[in-house]
């Protein structure tokens, strides 16, 4: 049982990753569009050192959440076309380990291109270098967690615009902006910024059966 | 000969209208049953119903093997053909049945034999390049990876040449022989021998 | 079990003729209640020594506040009963009180706005509580969005059920988030409502007003699930029989 759930998962990241990999759009343009973002903000506010660096946290974080829910339509459109999605249902068991591979995919699409960019991000914000591993670990956490609400975000909006998806969950990625910009914020100001991360963490936690069950759930919709 | 899966009474409402209503029929090992009906007769609700992709309103599935009685289709192993038929377009033909939970521990020569039992020799191209009667081909392929008990197939006959219907009768045929029974939609009876059902 | 008593108890029909008789005992409380709740707290409760008669909009302010938080915890009660057992009533509960919630909420909103510009001299602070409930005001947009994007009302009714579960959740940890992001920027400045002790007189009535604005709830959700049940039930008989044919 164990080895046959183990063989569905990794059927499902194999072939996805494949399509990703030949198709690049889908890491470049998040990565692209978060550096845009990060890029228009010296634009527009003028290049002061001091400004930048204390606007980065919100800068980088803001790009980021933007930048993860860019493609979350995606997530499960093509496979419902295609009729994968009803394969997986029927030859899957338990059906929420589909979403969470999904989910795991996308991560590795959008959200680790941007932590990779985010770097380059705080060197042009002029983030201190000690704010840099916190800020990883926020974004680490946090798109994490925004790809599983966008999960289920593109589940609900299966079919329709595909800027609903991301509108509909924006607003419940508040907690995740305000812990993500607090470690950094924190780091700053040399403050202990653990308990933002273990509150990350534990949404994270907590989101991962959650949401995937209720995204199964929201997924089955379609069908009827 | 017991059935391997009992249909009684299905029925399924929808916004106040009965999709299909009181349906009832039993698959035996090695039989067919074809479900015919016109377009928007709830066919494809059927099928996606038999496989808990929806819930009944009224009526049971059971599904029966030596072992005993189940409720839920997973302990069967069942292929589903919808409308549209799960091919990756950015996949080759080849890749398209290699990447595939039941094509695993198959050799690569194995594959080649199906590809080539349903007509297939572009192997390594890919599937956005190729016509709609050779993507219904790589579907049958599918069929070939594993004997499963039950076939459910959607409208296995549209959009095909005389050749690929000749082909899909044979291989039904022969399944049939190894005790494997085929559940079909179609709008009018098809040339296999089935046990039909309009909705 | 449950899912047939739900299945009895909210069968449209039924659920019509019931609200029919309770509608008008509903209509006179809520009135009632809600009309003497603010003439009291409006025209003669005592006026407060430090912000004079401007804070009596909290005889609107808070109640509003309140039910914009109440009524999205009854939606996504009827989300949760709509997801497990498919009961259709909760999800056309569901869909009549949302529109009711975000007007609450916008009303709370405004009002906090008024009350704001005289006290701390700006029309928009951001406080944790007028924050928090903004974002409320956002998750009531997503969830009415959301519903209107999906042509059959039932699939409509399920998909708004599954997001406003997990509003349920995140409500807390937004309104707990915002608490600590106001005391990383500002050191908390004093906040309105919470005034050290508010005296019986001041009280009361707004005790009053929150039962008025409850009672004005349940009979604005009664009006609109109403409407709602002809409206998707028009092609059944007995809304056919009610109507006189019409429909």
């Amino acid at each position: 049982m164990h080895s046959s759930l183990f063989d569905s998962l990794s059927i499902i990241l194999k072939r996805d990753l494949m399509i990703a990999f030949r198709r690049s759009s889908t890491y470049i343009t998040p990565l692209i569009f978060f550096l845009i973002v990060v890029t228009f903000f010296p634009l527009a506010l003028g290049p002061q050192e001091s400004l930048l660096s204390s606007l980065a946290p919100g800068v980088i974080w803001i790009a980021a959440l933007l930048a993860s829910l860019l493609a979350v339509e995606t997530i499960f459109s093509e496979d419902f076309r295609d009729g994968t999605l009803d394969d997986f249902f029927i030859s899957l068991e338990p059906s929420f380990i589909l979403v969470f591979a999904k989910v795991m995919i996308h991560w590795l699409i959008t959200g680790l291109p941007i932590l990779v960019a985010s770097s380059i991000a705080a060197i042009i914000l002029y983030l201190p270098l000690d704010s840099f591993i916190p800020m990883l670990l926020s974004l680490l956490l946090g798109t994490s967690f925004m790809s599983l609400l966008g999960a289920l975000g593109a589940a609900l909006a299966l079919g329709k615009s595909a800027i609903l998806s991301a509108i509909i969950v924006l607003p419940f990625s508040v907690p995740t902006l305000l812990m993500g910009t607090s470690v950094i914020t924190s780091s700053l100001n040399n403050q202990d910024f653990s308990g933002f991360l273990m509150i990350m963490g534990a949404m994270l936690a907590l989101g991962i059966p959650g949401l995937c069950l209720l995204t199964v759930e929201a997924l089955l919709l379609n069908y009827e | 000969m017991l059935p391997n899966l009992k249909v009684e009474n299905l029925s399924c409402v929808r916004s106040d209208k009965a999709i299909f209503d009181e349906v009832s029929f039993d698959v035996l090992p090695g039989q067919n049953i074809e479900i015919i009906g016109s377009n928007g007769s709830g066919k494809t609700t059927l099928l996606r119903t038999l496989l808990g992709l929806i819930t009944q309103d009224k009526g049971e599935i059971v599904w029966l093997d030596d072992a005993g009685k189940y409720h839920n289709y997973r302990t069967f192993e069942c292929l589903y053909q919808g409308h549209q038929l799960g091919i990756k377009n950015l996949l080759t033909v080849f890749e398209n049945l290699n990447i595939t939970k039941h094509a695993k521990g198959m050799s690569q020569e194995d594959i080649y034999k199906h590809l080539e039992r349903v007509g297939l020799s572009n192997v390594n191209e890919f599937a956005s390049n190729i016509s709609v009667g050779q993507r219904k081909r790589i579907a049958m392929a599918k069929w070939l990876l594993k004997e499963f008990k039950i076939y459910f197939i959607d409208e296995p006959f549209s959009a095909l040449d005389d050749t690929a219907t000749l082909l899909i009768e044979k291989l039904i045929k022969e399944l049939n022989a190894k005790g494997c029974s085929f559940v079909i939609t179609g709008h009018r009876p098809s040339g296999i021998e089935a046990t039909r059902v309009e909705i | 079990m449950i899912k047939k008593w739900l299945i009895e108890m909210g069968s449209p029909p039924l659920f019509y003729k019931w609200s029919t008789k309770i509608l008008p005992w509903l209509f006179i409380s809520a009135i009632l209640i809600l009309g003497i709740g603010l003439f009291w707290g409006l025209l003669f409760a005592p006026t407060d020594y430090k912000q004079g008669d401007v804070y009596r909009i909290l005889y609107i302010h808070v109640p509003s506040a309140i039910l914009g938080q109440s009524i999205f915890m009854f939606m996504a009660f009827c989300g949760f009963i709509n997801v497990i057992w498919r009961a259709k009533i909760s999800g056309m509960m569901l869909k009549s009180a949302a529109p009711i919630g975000v007007s609450f909420t916008l009303l709370a909103l405004v009002t906090g706005s008024i009350w704001g510009k005289p006290t701390w001299g700006t029309w928009w602070v951001w406080d944790a509580r007028l924050t928090s409930t903004l974002i409320l005001f956002f998750i009531y947009a997503a969830l009415i969005g959301l519903h209107s994007t999906i042509d059959d009302k039932t699939k409509a009714d399920r998909a708004v059920s599954i997001l406003s579960i997990v509003g349920l959740a995140i409500i807390p940890v937004i309104k707990k988030s915002v608490d600590w992001w106001q005391t990383l920027h500002q050191p908390s400045t004093f906040t309105i409502t919470s005034s050290p002790s508010m005296s019986p007189d001041m009280y009361q009535p707004l005790l009053l007003c929150l039962i008025g604005f409850y009672l004005f709830f349940a009979l604005l959700l009664t009006l609109n699930l109403r409407n709602e049940i002809l409206e998707r039930e028009r092609t059944k008989n007995w809304v056919k029989q009610l109507l006189g044919g019409v429909g």
